[in-house]
């Protein structure tokens, strides 16, 4: 049996699935376009217990409206639908995602959002079917096809991004240089502890700071970097540095931030040049 | 709601929930049979049967369900307090250990149930559990024993905590999911053989001549594979037989049988090679012997043709009936020799390893 018929049957079975994702898309019916975005706002912040859990996030009460009917509702993350919540203060609006008239499915999101147009599978799924097409042509050609395939879209959208990946890294360097730093302390260290398969044991360490922002508004976090020894930190006094525009940027470390935000910007520049790199090499081997 | 101290009807009792159970034993048996079936008969599109198969029946699992997922989304919870009667540590060695609750379920609308769940709780949180203590629970309506308690509840029902005093149920009001059922497990089952029968037999001669070839190497049987031509191999001599319509005299026909008898790079010596028109015999040289064989490979299966075509068309055989090679090695280097038989009578040529003519011998001479 000819083994194109796998790659037909691969590019088939996506394409298929792209088609109805598009499909859905234009017609409305996606998830992501029958999701109802509430605008919830945290009414009390929960006092951490030291060796829980962090997997929940941060526990409150959370208040919205639908925006159809008008009626209110008073939820809290219990089981943590959603994302978890790891800053929280007392008035902090955060996005409540729920379907069509189903409120009490809701899932809290971490930050407001407008939503797409759930065309994130379909895409997903068409670049399955490129793939397949480029490994067929590699096969069928040879492997410069699979640099070419492969690295030359890359490239351009790697290129096509860089200016504002730049411009990004700039701005996060800028609001660095602009955060306010206060006193907080380390109220609780949460700790989750699960076994794998093979019987290896792994901890993980979450410190909780709470501290109080120039305008006075109380702000409990996750922070899971900056402390040298997070087991041993509960009860430490420490220096919050936070975005006066949002108080969920927060480090306790920003020099360590700043080169991290530097080292990210010259792994994009670098990655974009590699990637061109084995492109060029493509379509000289060809 | 009405309470019921007897278990309710098994779901998987319905003729659907059978089928689905039956469908998807057939699918498991089927794509399990065709991984060992394709691996060990070398068969690639039966292989990526077995793999495709479950991934699109679980699509199409997933589908089908999907009006059933939406019906049970779309049922609002029902919230209520409960007691705890009784609760105890099953296990588990992460921080989040699973804990079996015996609980009092005390819904507004309707009588108080007992109910027990298994729910995780972390280790730091077990003390706020306590036999007697009031937790907040919630319940899907329909099914009441599928209850999980509420860790962070709203502040109003924290208030309803602080303030309740709550009644145990008798243990006879006693709600629970309903049992599977033993038809399901059997239906199940039944799939899953079936659709392992359904692979195995149509291969069951490729399966077991290989599992008695693999059983004594040494003292091999004959193995047979037959497709238009068919071919025949033992420690001591090999056959192909051609199917009709087809002749060793045929483009790469006498190169293919010869793979055929040579396979893996058995490098094997031969004692005696005979072609005739559809038929190759080949007699090897036994293991140890002393003797003059030669490698099967080496002999010029290039000039057959042009060796037949000379021999019937120079030899005084005007309509030859039959032709035949015979090659061996007994006087030194190997030697052709290439007969056709006619009315005429018999006649013959020589001919050296490399298929160069060396003599000849005409009909009747």
């Amino acid at each position: 049996m000819d083994w194109h018929m796998y790659p037909v049957l691969w590019c088939g079975v996506f394409g298929t699935w792209a088609l109805v994702g598009y499909g859905l898309s234009l017609a409305g019916m996606t998830r992501a376009q029958r999701t109802v975005r509430a605008i919830g706002r945290i009414e009390r912040v929960g006092e951490p217990r030291h060796g829980s859990s962090p997997k929940d996030g941060i526990a409150v009460v959370v208040s919205f409206q639908d925006p159809s009917t008008g009626e209110e509702f008073t939820v809290t993350n219990d089981g943590g639908p959603g994302e978890r919540i790891s800053v929280a203060w007392t008035g902090r609006e955060i996005g409540v995602h729920y379907p069509r008239g189903r409120p009490h499915d809701f899932r809290f999101a971490d930050h407001r959002s407008e939503g797409g147009r759930g065309l994130g599978w379909p895409n997903f799924a068409l670049f399955l079917v490129y793939a397949g097409l480029v490994v067929v042509a590699a096969i069928d050609r040879g492997w410069p096809w699979a640099l070419l395939g492969f690295c030359g879209p890359w490239a351009l959208s790697g290129v096509y991004h860089l200016p504002g990946n730049i411009r990004d890294r700039n701005r996060r360097l800028g609001e660095l240089a602009a955060m306010a730093a206060v006193p907080g302390r380390v109220v609780a260290v949460l700790k989750s502890v699960s076994t794998d398969d093979d019987g290896y044991t792994s901890t993980r360490l979450v410190p909780v700071v709470t501290f109080t922002t120039l305008d006075g508004r109380a702000v409990t976090a996750y922070c899971e970097s900056g402390l040298r020894n997070p087991a041993g930190s509960q009860g430490l006094d420490v220096t919050i540095h936070y975005a006066p525009a949002d108080l969920a940027v927060l480090t306790l470390d920003v020099e360590a931030e700043r080169r991290s935000w530097k080292r990210d910007m010259a792994v994009n520049v670098v990655g974009v040049l590699v990637v061109a790199a084995a492109a060029v090499v493509g379509v000289v081997a060809l | 709601m009405t309470i019921t101290t007897v278990a309710p009807p098994p779901t998987h009792r319905t003729p659907l929930a059978l089928a689905r159970g039956f469908l998807t034993g057939g699918v498991v048996g089927t794509s399990l049979a065709a991984l060992v079936v394709g691996g060990i008969v070398e068969n690639v599109p039966l292989f990526v049967t077995g793999l495709v198969l479950p991934v699109v029946y679980g699509l199409l699992f997933l589908l089908a369900g999907v009006p059933r997922r939406a019906r049970e989304a779309a049922v609002v919870p029902c919230t209520a307090l409960a007691m705890i009667e009784g609760l105890e540590a099953v296990g588990g060695e992460s921080s989040d250990i699973p804990v079996r609750f015996e609980l009092t379920v005390a819904p507004d609308d309707g009588p108080a149930y007992r109910v027990e769940i298994t729910q995780d709780i972390n280790l730091v949180d077990l003390s706020d559990y306590r036999p007697r203590g009031v937790v907040v629970v919630q319940y899907p309506p329909d099914r009441p024993w599928r209850v999980r308690i509420v860790k962070r509840p709203t502040p109003e029902w924290e208030g309803r905590v602080a303030s309740a005093r709550l009644d145990s149920a008798p243990g006879t009001a006693r709600v629970a999911a309903p049992p599977e059922g033993r038809a399901f497990g059997f239906v199940v089952l039944l799939g899953l053989l079936l659709g392992a029968v359904v692979v195995v037999l149509p291969f069951r001669a490729d399966l077991f001549d290989r599992n008695d070839t693999a059983k004594s190497p040494s003292a091999a049987p004959p193995s047979v594979s037959s497709t238009s031509s068919t071919t025949v191999v033992s420690s001591a001599s090999g056959t192909v037989a051609l199917g009709p319509g087809r002749s060793f005299l045929d483009t790469g026909e006498l190169d293919r049988a010869v793979g055929s008898l040579t396979t893996g790079g058995d490098a094997r010596q031969a004692l005696t090679v005979v072609v005739q028109e559809q038929l190759l015999s080949v007699v090897f040289l036994p293991t140890g012997m002393q003797a003059s064989g030669f490698d099967l490979r080496a002999l010029p299966y290039d000039r057959v043709p042009a060796l037949v075509e000379e021999a019937t068309t120079t030899l005084g055989v005007d309509s030859p009936s039959t032709w035949q090679i015979t090659a061996d090695r007994l006087t030194g280097g190997v030697a052709v020799r290439v007969s056709v038989t006619g009315p005429e009578g018999t006649a013959y040529l020589e001919a050296d390893g490399q298929g160069k003519v060396v003599r000849r011998v005409s009909a009747g001479g």
